[in-house]
């Protein structure tokens, strides 16, 4: 079938569902009538300037799928500023600087908008408007015209912290920075003294101006250094941190005493060390700090209001007066109604109504649920085409989807936090480096020299020890990974992910939504009748299901070529199939027991049909019967697709070595069908997401290293439980994307690979970078303990060795195949 | 000796009326959108339509 490119979002499109539109005699082909209403919108405002600029790297969303977003969401971030209003919002489907530009234009023009400005990097827009002219509301829907999303802006209280900590490092850093500089210049020039000569009062005066400069970013800049210090100090718990205050500290002492006896300072160094760890901490922070706005912004979209029959005694439940409560004010026995396309509130029981529930993320059930009356549904699935009303029989910590996050909080609270690697090695290094500067000490007295210089040539130990690079080594081989994690797709939430997945040695793939597609589309049309071809049969098919709004009946309507003919008698049978009249032929569609009701498959067990039909349900799919006059026609497959680049990815990961194994909440014959396809040799069927967490943690019990990929509720203890765990992000749920440590934007396997590769790549950098980190301070320090060292030297080596990590982590840029 | 009291005196005036201005630029947001500046420096004004 040819594809062609939506003009609009750059999805590709089979050509039959082509929507075209000539714009000055040039033909443009878009995927949706949505996408060609924006596009026409962009154009009349004189803004298509945006096609030429954009550089997308990946198709947008067709803006067919997007509902109307409710205006009343944002009611509560409305502010007043003088005589406007103001609010912050987020815009989803930017992705590039045109986005931007665009969308400022369009609200810019918007009549009684005042201001409009969207932040480049975390896509918050600040829109001011006069209220007399132009409301929210209208605003909204302009941004939504053009095709992208609103969405309130809340920051979570540990985000305000995370950004409030960020700016606490920034002002430290940048304080240290300004009199490191200012440091430099006396130190320059008491180097240059130390080779040329230089009088002694001039030397003092400068000595005193570095050391009053040095005070402070030790006192000020280094003080949360020095408290995590203290509180380490209580447990003999040698961090980082404590490196840093000892290496600082002491190189302060030490040039006071110096400076008193006529010796050569070293402030230098102590206020270096620590202007450099502190903008490695500040690097660390903000790339961090970005992954999770960014997930941040994926989750929290789902509806915390249920929608509550205000009468319960009333005539027609489906059409009853409704009204909004927050989910916390649910009761048990609270009749609630459920619209087309929404999130079930609780779970429940269906009290009227019909409907079809998709409970794939809850359950890993791939196929949707009829619900009609009498039927249970659960909280948190998603009502696919019905109105139905039920009542709630679970509410708050009773339900099901209560239970799952419970045991995501045991899972989170057992999880040991990583010890990473440059804080194992200190956690050696610094006693031994105490031990050292003592023996030191201890063997200048024992050689009978004053006190004063054996305990002088103790610190100076200590001061030649602290590798100022190490604190830089691991941030900056972080900020790169992310930014190129980033760059593909791949939101990593913090450092410890890369020496996480660097060593996984098993990797755990959900089944449905993550190995598949999460929904069913058609496989193959089987003709039982030689005259028909499969076509023609599909296109009968489609004609009638064309009417129903059952998933599976889609799926066929999806797969034909869009001509229909005409259908009379239409009549739909809840949980079994669709009948209508297409010339003078009575169709039916549907299953098995609705064909055994219109009398099309005898009630005498074993035909042909049957043990073919059997043959393809024992391979785990759905099999849908059309027939007419007595006689069954046809045979639709329909089967939960597996991802075109599902068998790919595991053939790559296996060729890094890595075992696979899949486990899905579906039953055995559909489990084991998906991962023959993929070719993964182990498959768990029917695993609920307790077995699944257990699953994990046998693996991991047995020294197993553990990557977990999945999308949905179900998979999130064990997103949880695992060594790393990687979520979907484009049709996942906010509990697992909350519970991975990395979610895939974009929702491509293909990107797992290139992520283990470049993990693997950035574990090696940091490893170098400490060791020779350690290297320059290993080397210098016997110079130190003969007391010998040359204070250039130790100057120079400081310096090269940070020279060096910088440019190694830059190196993880390069040599990683895509 | 005096020039270089002067000459030492006139840096960290200079140095601490810049860390000044650094304290405002973190505490006023300048940088919270680092991205934003070089790709609006290359937007044309061409707003005819706004007053």
């Amino acid at each position: 079938m040819a594809t062609l490119t939506c003009d609009h979002c750059q999805l590709t499109f089979p050509e039959r569902d082509v929507v075209r539109e000539i714009v000055n005699g040039k033909e443009h082909r878009f995927c949706c009538s949505g996408c060609r209403a924006v596009f026409l919108i962009i154009r009349s405002e004189g803004l298509d300037a945006f096609y030429k600029n954009r550089t997308w790297d990946s198709p947008g969303t067709p803006v067919d799928q997007q509902k109307k977003v409710d205006a009343g969401l944002f009611a509560d971030d409305e502010r007043e500023v003088g005589q406007n209003r103001e609010i912050d919002i987020l815009i989803d489907g930017i992705r590039c600087a045109s986005c931007v530009w665009l969308n400022e234009k369009f609200l810019s023009r918007t009549d009684g908008v005042e201001y409009a400005r969207i932040n480049f990097a975390t896509h918050k827009a600040k829109i001011r408007w006069d209220p007399g002219r132009v409301n929210l509301d209208r605003i909204l829907e302009r941004i939504q015209s053009i095709g992208y999303m609103p969405r309130p802006y809340r920051e979570s209280e540990q985000f305000r912290q995370q950004k409030a900590e960020a700016r606490d490092l920034l002002v430290r850093f940048g304080t240290a920075a300004f009199l490191s500089s200012q440091l430099m210049i006396y130190s320059i020039a008491l180097y240059a003294g130390y080779f040329q000569g230089i009088d002694r009062a001039t030397r003092t005066v400068l000595e005193i101006i570095a050391m009053f400069l040095t005070l402070p970013v030790i006192l000020y800049s280094g003080m949360p250094f020095i408290r995590n210090t203290f509180i380490g100090l209580r447990h003999l718990h040698f961090t980082m941190d404590s490196l840093i205050t000892i290496g600082s500290g002491s190189a302060f002492v030490y040039s006071v005493y110096q400076m008193l006896s006529g010796g050569t300072v070293y402030f230098d160094t102590a206020a270096m060390i620590i202007t450099l760890i502190l903008l490695g901490r500040y690097i660390e922070t903000t790339a961090k700090g970005r992954a999770s706005e960014t997930i941040e912004r994926l989750s929290k979209l789902s509806p915390r209001e249920a929608r509550i029959l205000s009468d319960a005694g009333a005539a027609d439940l489906l059409s009853a007066e409704t009204v909004m409560v927050p989910l916390t004010e649910l009761k048990r026995g609270n009749l609630v109604r459920v619209l087309p396309g929404e999130l079930i509130p609780a779970d429940g029981r269906v009290v009227h109504g019909e409907s079809e529930a998709n409970e794939s993320i809850l359950t890993g059930e791939s196929l949707p649920v009829l619900k009609t009356t009498g039927s249970s549904v659960i909280g948190g699935a998603i009502n696919l085409y019905g109105t139905f009303v039920f009542k709630v029989t679970n509410t708050g910590k009773d339900t099901f989807l209560a239970g799952v996050i419970r045991s995501v909080e045991d899972a989170q609270a057992k999880k040991p936090r990583l010890q990473i690697l440059a804080d194992r090695v200190v956690g050696y290094f610094v006693p031994f480096i105490l031990v050292l500067a003592c023996m030191t000490t201890a063997g200048y007295l024992l050689t009978g020299s004053p006190a004063n210089s054996a305990l002088m040539a103790g610190i100076s130990v200590l001061v030649i020890a602290c590798p100022c690079s190490l604190g830089l080594a691991t941030p900056l081989a972080v900020l790169v990974y992310t930014t190129m994690a980033s760059s593909r797709g791949i939101l990593v939430k913090d450092g410890e992910v890369i020496e996480k997945s660097a060593s996984v040695t098993h990797i755990i793939f959900d089944k449905t939504g993550t190995l598949t597609e999460g929904r069913p589309s058609l496989r193959e049309v089987v003709s039982l009748d030689p005259t028909l071809d499969a076509a023609y049969l599909c296109r009968l098919a489609a004609s009638i299901e064309n009417l129903s709004e059952h998933s599976l009946g889609r799926a066929i309507t999806a797969a034909s070529d869009d001509v229909f003919l005409p259908v009379k008698d239409f009549r739909a049978v809840p949980g079994r199939g669709v009948t209508g009249l297409i010339g003078d032929r009575l169709i039916f569609i549907g299953n098995r027991t609705f064909m055994q009701d219109s009398g099309i498959i005898g009630n005498d067990p074993v035909t042909c049909v049957d043990e073919m039909s059997l043959s393809f349900e024992k391979a785990g799919n759905t099999v849908i019967f059309m027939g007419w006059d007595g006689k069954v026609r046809a045979l639709f497959i329909i089967t939960d697709r597996i991802r075109q680049e599902a068998a790919d990815t595991v053939t790559a990961l296996r060729s890094l070595g890595l075992e696979t194994e899949l486990a899905s909440g579906d039953n055995r014959a559909t489990t084991e069908a998906v991962a023959a396809a993929a070719g993964i040799p182990q498959a768990h069927p029917e695993m609920s997401p307790d077995n699944k967490r257990r699953l994990i943690r046998e693996l991991q019990a047995a020294g197993k290293r553990v990557m977990m990929i999945g999308d949905g509720i179900n998979d999130a203890p064990a997103l949880t439980e695992s060594a790393i765990g990687i979520a979907m992000g484009r049709g996942g749920t906010d509990i697992a994307m909350e519970s991975a440590d990395a979610v895939l934007m974009r929702g491509d396997l293909s990107l797992i690979p290139y992520f283990m590769r470049l993990s693997r790549r950035a574990y090696a950098v940091i490893r170098q970078n400490i060791f020779w980190a350690f290297v320059y301070n290993i080397v210098a320090l016997p110079l130190a303990v003969s007391g010998m060292l040359h204070p250039i030297v130790a100057a120079g080596a400081m310096a090269a060795s940070s020279l060096f990590v910088v440019t190694n982590s830059l190196r993880i840029r390069k040599g990683v195949k895509t | 000796m005096w020039t270089l009291a002067f000459l030492i005196f006139l840096s960290l005036v200079l140095g601490v009326g810049a860390w000044l201005f650094f304290l405002w630029a973190v505490k006023s947001g300048q940088y919270d959108d680092p991205e934003g500046p070089k790709y609006r420096m290359l937007e044309d004004d061409e707003d005819e339509s706004k007053k």
